[in-house]
């Protein structure tokens, strides 16, 4: 699982055109360092109702760790951290129809 | 449902001429018409040669940005005015866009207007390119490549003049959009007209994957992707192993969250494996999706889901990595082996 966090951490700094890099560490923790950052993700224990933790550090601050539910909760606070253009956008799914459709009167169907 | 063909393309490009004698041929005869025309005073309804009450224009700004609610009032009440009896009952909407239109915002408002749902479907997208002047517009108008990203189809216009069409136009058009069709056009004259608006969602897909294999083969001798015009590209994502519906769910979810307006258009049969016998049909532009549709059974022996991405400055590494790391969490949780 951490091979492919790794993989997808690596294709998105890529994307977001960030100079920064990523890595995983001999105990599974992933590291990516950029723009003077160091963001390291762990697995959460199996006991916790979330499956990741990101812990970000940045030199003269307290560092803060966050719990993240799945790889695309990271993945979000990870960009938060590196592109500071980033504005998230929510998925909108077309209403479907509340009735069932007229008899039409060409067929058309 | 009543299909939707939206006839979008560069200003001068040929738009009208075609719609003028699209609607002249006796299959068309049944078709309403919307034209958007971007200006005070409208002229197009006069080129197009017609005035009854199936035929509305919009002249009071560009569909994609002012009359898009006036687009859906539009329709909403020439669907009213046809289920009265008071217009005729058309078989299908054909809406000319202006020539400076991006179609991806008037794609949304068909898309989620409450009032359209369950009675229209988007059933094409037609960009007219002209050959003589394609080249430098491609080259230097955004609202052009998008144009040309989102088609179902590219109809080249004014080949006459050029003898054909140019390589480089070809080689612009490959970058942008490698899957749609290209065909010629002459003064309006489209042989393949009658195909218009015929498919089904879930056909169509099928086509699109198929025509982007075949891109993918041509090109399979150049590895080096960054000539592609604005960053625009296009890729097939494939899985032989049916999706977990909520694997599902999460990728499209994190896909318009993360790429949202570079995403131009998204097309996908899938196998979700709650329901593989019946594919699902996934039909996205930028962050807005259709609900799923279901087909009653697989359009051909290649069960395998086929997710097809256009869009602007999203690499198809990014993608697979991210449908990868889902299904990998989805099957860890749900305890299967990945």
């Amino acid at each position: 699982m951490q091979a492919l966090l790794v993989r997808l951490l690596a294709e998105s700094v890529r994307q977001w055109r960030v100079p920064a890099r990523v890595a995983i560490d001999t105990d599974g923790a992933v590291r990516v360092i950029g723009l003077g950052r160091e963001i390291v993700v762990t697995r959460a224990g199996d006991d916790l109702p979330f499956r990741w933790f990101v812990k970000v550090t940045t030199p003269g601050q307290a560092a803060a760790q966050r719990p993240a539910l799945s790889v695309v909760s990271v993945l979000r606070q990870v960009r938060l951290q590196l592109d500071p253009a980033y504005e998230k956008q929510r998925i909108r799914v077309a209403p479907p129809p509340v009735l069932p459709p007229l008899a039409d009167p060409s067929g058309v169907s | 449902m009543i299909p939707v063909i939206l006839l979008t393309g560069f200003l001068g490009s040929g738009k009208t001429t075609l719609l003028a004698r699209l609607i002249r041929e006796p299959e068309f005869a049944r078709t309403a018409v919307i034209i958007n025309e971007f200006g005070e005073v409208g002229l197009d309804h006069e080129l197009v040669g017609r005035s009854d009450e199936s035929f509305v224009e919009l002249t009071t700004g560009c569909l994609c940005c002012k009359v898009r609610s006036d687009l859906v009032e539009t329709i909403v009440e020439m669907l009213a005015r046809r289920d009265a009896g008071v217009v005729m009952v058309f078989e299908r909407i054909v809406i000319e866009t202006s020539g400076l239109a991006d179609p991806a915002p008037i794609l949304h408002a068909l898309m989620t207007a409450p009032g359209l749902s369950g009675r229209i479907r988007l059933a094409d997208i037609v960009t007219t390119i002209d050959a003589a002047t394609g080249v430098v517009t491609l080259a230097l108008e955004a609202v052009s490549m998008k144009q040309v990203a989102v088609a179902d189809r590219v109809l080249l216009t004014k080949t006459d003049l050029t003898a054909g069409v140019p390589v480089v136009l070809s080689q612009q058009l490959d970058a942008l959009n490698a899957t749609a069709p290209r065909e010629i056009v002459i003064d309006g004259r489209w042989p393949g007209a009658a195909t218009l608006g015929g498919m089904r969602d879930g056909e169509e897909v099928v086509h699109l994957a198929e025509r982007l294999d075949l891109a993918a083969a041509a090109r399979a001798h150049d590895a080096d992707d960054r000539h592609h015009l604005d960053g625009i590209t296009s890729f097939v994502i494939r899985r032989s192993a049916p999706l977990a519906a909520v694997a599902l769910t999460l990728f499209l979810e994190a896909l318009a969250e993360q790429c949202g307006s570079d995403l131009l258009r998204l097309k996908g049969l899938v196998a979700v494996a709650e329901h593989p016998e019946q594919p699902a049909v996934v039909h996205g532009v930028q962050h807005v999706f259709h609900p799923l549709t279901w087909f009653e059974r697989w359009p051909s022996r290649d069960h395998d889901t086929r997710i097809v991405c256009i869009a602007r400055g999203v690499s198809r590494g990014f993608v697979e990595a991210l449908l990868s790391a889902i299904e990998a969490e989805v099957a860890e949780v749900q305890g299967m082996p990945d």
